[in-house]
């Protein structure tokens, strides 16, 4: 079996709607985001995913699934997709975002990066863009408002990993898609109609979808889901299911059966989503297939590790973008002063402080 | 694009962030447009600029976990990202200040970091405006960049120079550049030929007869250079015998008093002298002076033949216009060796005083082999005010005096690799420690590193100009045939 090269397919309108936003600034002005590597690291390793806290009461309910690695070279696809603040302007704010799909295949690891895109986002501009993206991405024709200019480097992220977990679906064949998240609707970044879609689209070529969230906190009886599940135990599945539809069913759509998985010895415990339509047996032995497929450490699959780092923007980047905006569009590097260094001094905390020294990370451009 | 990071005390640091060809050794330009002057800095090191989360780049390099992978760069970005990546830190020593165009000796002052321009210093305007080489210079070589580098003549005139550096760098190449400018100046040179490298130099490299043929003239000791006692004189030849034959002071006094009567009698001749070394009743003393006069005859340096001897007088007269005296230490005992120099550098030194040759520039190769080290403060003091202008020439720096280093105005360093020989070095007091340890050690062949005041004090670093003149020494071979 050939694995489709999935890098004749790009988000044209990304580039397009990206460029003009840059194009139409009206104060050339740009302070570009300090790149503290330390910071950089606290918010890129956030999940996308909003928290869900799911506090089970009686640990005797739950159901363990002992797992048995399927060896079949099954391919697996890996999508995860990231955004980042560049500076701010006058009217606005800069932001990049960036998506890759990593598969596995025959042993090796393969990738397809998309992007960066850059956006400047306005107050102005803000809900055409998000309404457009939405519109050429997920074919919606409702307009909607759109959220807060802080909240919009990640929406846009969103319309991306939806537009590359798509292409995914479309694209490949008796596969296991590993998406970062859950399988569960919310109202704005992942619709319904959207999300059910391409579960349908996928199962209808034979793929499995297996979404992966490090953000879920699973509790029984304020104890950590991890501490029921032993090393001796794993790789197994705990069905986690009912008890989270009972707590959310009412306010979110699940479009995945819910388990906490503990795949591979060690500290770590993730909540794992497996389509829902897919019938139960199908789902766990995909799971099977998965870590007899992938490398599993500290129960994350390799694929999906090597996703996010290779979506993920370094320090370098940041600067190198910053730079392009500065070149390309004429914009002008002004370092404002901050608020807290200009009341404080030495007493705005470690990260107001210009510690060259102590902060040898930290760099203008 | 090139901008100010960080000064501490002389030391500039400079990032650059898009390709630019500068290394080790240049010079750039700090421009402060509004104060109206600059500094100019040399780089001294160059390194990649701390980037933030670079380390973290590379170790997530998808190559480098073999994951291999197509990027979809629309708005083609890796180039500024690489640009980030390999933006540049240079390490910069700040020379001089410039008003106007002109040097000033002001560096005290910290240039702007936000408006200043960095920009490279050309070698040329760098060399037009220090002015090193502008009045009746010697051509010494290029800079990397193209630079004619000469100097003055005025700038090794009245100096003591050094030139030092491993074996087969071309320390002896430039000596020998140096004394022909010198002779095509009208210089009067006189070297110390230990390897027999410079006999030859009146010749072509095709072996025809060079423009100095006749001003370079070859004395070798023993053979076409004898000299007659009544020539040496006295107080020369105690000289020789105490200082390289260490005879005591009471056969000392004896001598004298042997040398005095000879010369009253008119009977002042080698054999003469035997003899009346022969009469000296105390056995100790007779024992002490035959010993060394047998020595002083074994050189056969010696004569009582006036048609074999030569004055150095008339051999100057040969070279009144210019020239070279190369006198051939090679194959020749280290005693006898040690003899002539003594009594050469005694000989001068009364010529000087007499004002028979208004200088001489003295180039001497290996001179541990040949030169007592109390010898070294004398040449460097008290024989520099008569009128002989010393150039060093050595591969070991160690066996130069630490105050001799501290005396020189020139260095001319090439390749050391060793860090005990760069550290001798850089005790020099006309360069920081830094500049010699980092770029002496990365210098190809015949480049050498020039400090001093030849070249206004700007280090810079010179590939010396070929010479066509004869100038290897003959290394007898095994495999003549391979």
């Amino acid at each position: 079996m050939e694995v489709v090269d999935l890098s004749h397919t790009s988000p044209r309108d990304f580039m397009t709607l990206g460029c003009g936003s840059l194009k139409n600034i009206a104060d050339l002005s740009f302070r570009p985001r300090r790149v503290n590597l330390l910071k950089l690291n606290v918010e890129e390793f956030e999940d996308h995913e909003r928290e869900i806290r799911a506090d089970i009461l009686n640990s005797e309910s739950l159901e363990k699934v002992g797992l048995h690695p399927i060896v079949d070279d099954t391919p697996v696809f890996g999508i995860d997709t990231s955004s980042i603040d560049l500076g701010e302007t006058k009217d606005g704010s800069l932001c990049a975002v960036r998506g890759s799909i990593v598969w596995r295949y025959k042993r090796g690891y393969q990738y397809t990066r998309y992007g960066p895109f850059i956006f400047h986002i306005t107050e102005n501009n803000k809900h055409v863009l998000y309404n457009k993206l939405r519109q050429t991405y997920f074919a919606s024709r409702d307009e909607v408002s759109a959220p807060s200019l802080w909240l919009m480097p990640d929406r846009i992220r969103n319309v991306l990993e939806r537009w590359l977990q798509k292409l995914v679906c479309q694209s490949c064949q008796d596969s296991l898609l590993l998406w970062d998240g859950s399988l569960t609707a919310w109202t704005f970044d992942s619709p319904v109609s959207v999300l059910s879609e391409m579960l349908h689209t996928a199962r209808n070529r034979g793929n499995i979808i297996l979404a992966f969230s490090k953000k879920t906190k699973l509790y029984v009886a304020d104890r950590r889901i991890a501490d029921l599940i032993d090393n001796r135990e794993s790789p197994c599945l705990l069905k986690i299911d009912e008890a989270i539809r009972l707590q959310y069913g009412s306010s979110l759509c699940f479009f995945g059966r819910v388990y906490a998985a503990k795949l591979a010895p060690g500290c770590f415990t993730f909540r794992l989503d497996v389509d829902r339509e897919v019938p139960e047996e199908e789902g766990i032995r995909a799971v099977e297939r998965l870590i007899g497929s992938d490398l599993v450490i500290e129960s994350y699959p390799e694929t999906l590790r090597l996703a996010h780092i290779t979506t993920r923007f370094s320090a370098s980047e940041v600067i190198g973008m910053q730079r392009y905006i500065a070149e390309n569009y004429g914009m002008r590097i002004v370092g404002r002063p901050d608020v807290r260094q200009v009341l404080f001094g030495p007493y705005a905390g470690a990260s107001h402080q210009g510690l060259e020294d102590e902060w040898a990370y930290d760099a203008y451009l | 694009m090139m901008h100010i990071y960080k000064i501490d005390g002389n030391t500039l640091q400079v990032i650059c962030c898009s390709p630019e060809d500068v290394r080790k050794g240049d010079y750039l330009l700090i421009n402060d447009v509004a104060a109206k002057r600059g500094l100019i800095a040399q780089v001294v090191n160059t390194g990649y600029a701390n980037v933030p989360g670079i380390l973290e780049d590379i170790l997530r390099e998808p190559s480098a976990s073999r994951v291999m992978g197509k990027d979809l760069d629309p708005l083609e970005m890796k180039p500024y990202v690489d640009m980030i990546k390999d933006a540049k830190s240079f390490t910069c020593k700040i020379r001089r200040g410039v008003v106007e165009e002109t040097l000033d000796d002001d560096i005290s002052w910290v240039p702007s970091r936000s408006t200043s321009r960095v920009e490279n210093l050309s070698d040329e305007k760098l060399i037009k405006m220090a002015g090193v080489g502008k009045h009746n210079s010697i051509s010494i070589g290029t800079t990397k960049r193209g630079g004619e580098v000469s100097i003055d003549v005025a700038s090794i005139d009245g100096k003591l120079n050094i030139i030092t550096g491993k074996k087969d760098t071309g320390k002896s190449h430039l000596s020998k550049l140096l004394v022909l400018g010198l002779i095509s100046k009208g210089g009067i040179c006189v070297v110390f030929d230990v390897n027999g490298e410079y006999v030859n130099l009146g010749y072509t490299s095709d072996g025809e007869k060079g423009p100095f043929y006749d001003k370079i003239i070859v004395l070798s000791p023993g053979e076409n250079f004898k000299v007659t006692l009544k020539y040496a004189g006295l107080n020369v030849l105690l000289s020789v015998m105490s200082s390289v034959l260490d005879l005591p002071a009471t056969s000392a006094w004896e001598f004298r008093r042997i040398w005095q009567y000879l010369v009253k009698s008119g009977m002042l001749s080698l054999r003469e002298l035997g003899e009346a070394i022969q009469s000296v009743k105390n056995n100790y003393v007779q024992d002490a002076l035959l010993r060394r006069y047998e020595s002083l005859v074994s050189t056969g340096f010696f004569t009582d033949y006036t048609e074999d001897a030569i004055t150095l007088e008339n051999v100057l007269k040969k070279v009144k216009g210019g020239g070279a005296l190369v006198f051939n230490l090679q194959d020749l005992p280290p005693t006898f060796r040690r003899i002539i120099v003594e009594f050469l550098l005694n000989k001068f030194s009364q010529l000087l005083r007499k004002w028979v040759v208004r200088a001489i520039f003295l180039f001497a190769e290996e001179a541990h082999l040949y030169l007592k080290e109390t010898y070294w403060d004398d040449i460097v003091t008290r024989m520099r005010h008569l009128g002989v202008f010393t150039t060093f020439v050595t591969n070991q720096p160690d066996s130069i005096r630490e105050g001799v280093y501290r005396q020189a105005d020139n260095i001319f360093l090439f390749n050391f690799t060793n860090e005990n020989d760069l550290d001798i070095v850089s005790r020099a007091t006309r360069v920081d420690v830094e500049t010699v340890k980092v770029i002496a050690c990365e210098l190809p062949r015949h480049h050498c590193l020039m400090l001093g005041k030849a070249v206004k004090d700007f280090p810079l670093i010179v590939e010396v100009n070929p010479i066509d003149a004869k100038t290897m020494g003959q290394t007898r071979l095994f495999f003549t045939n391979l």
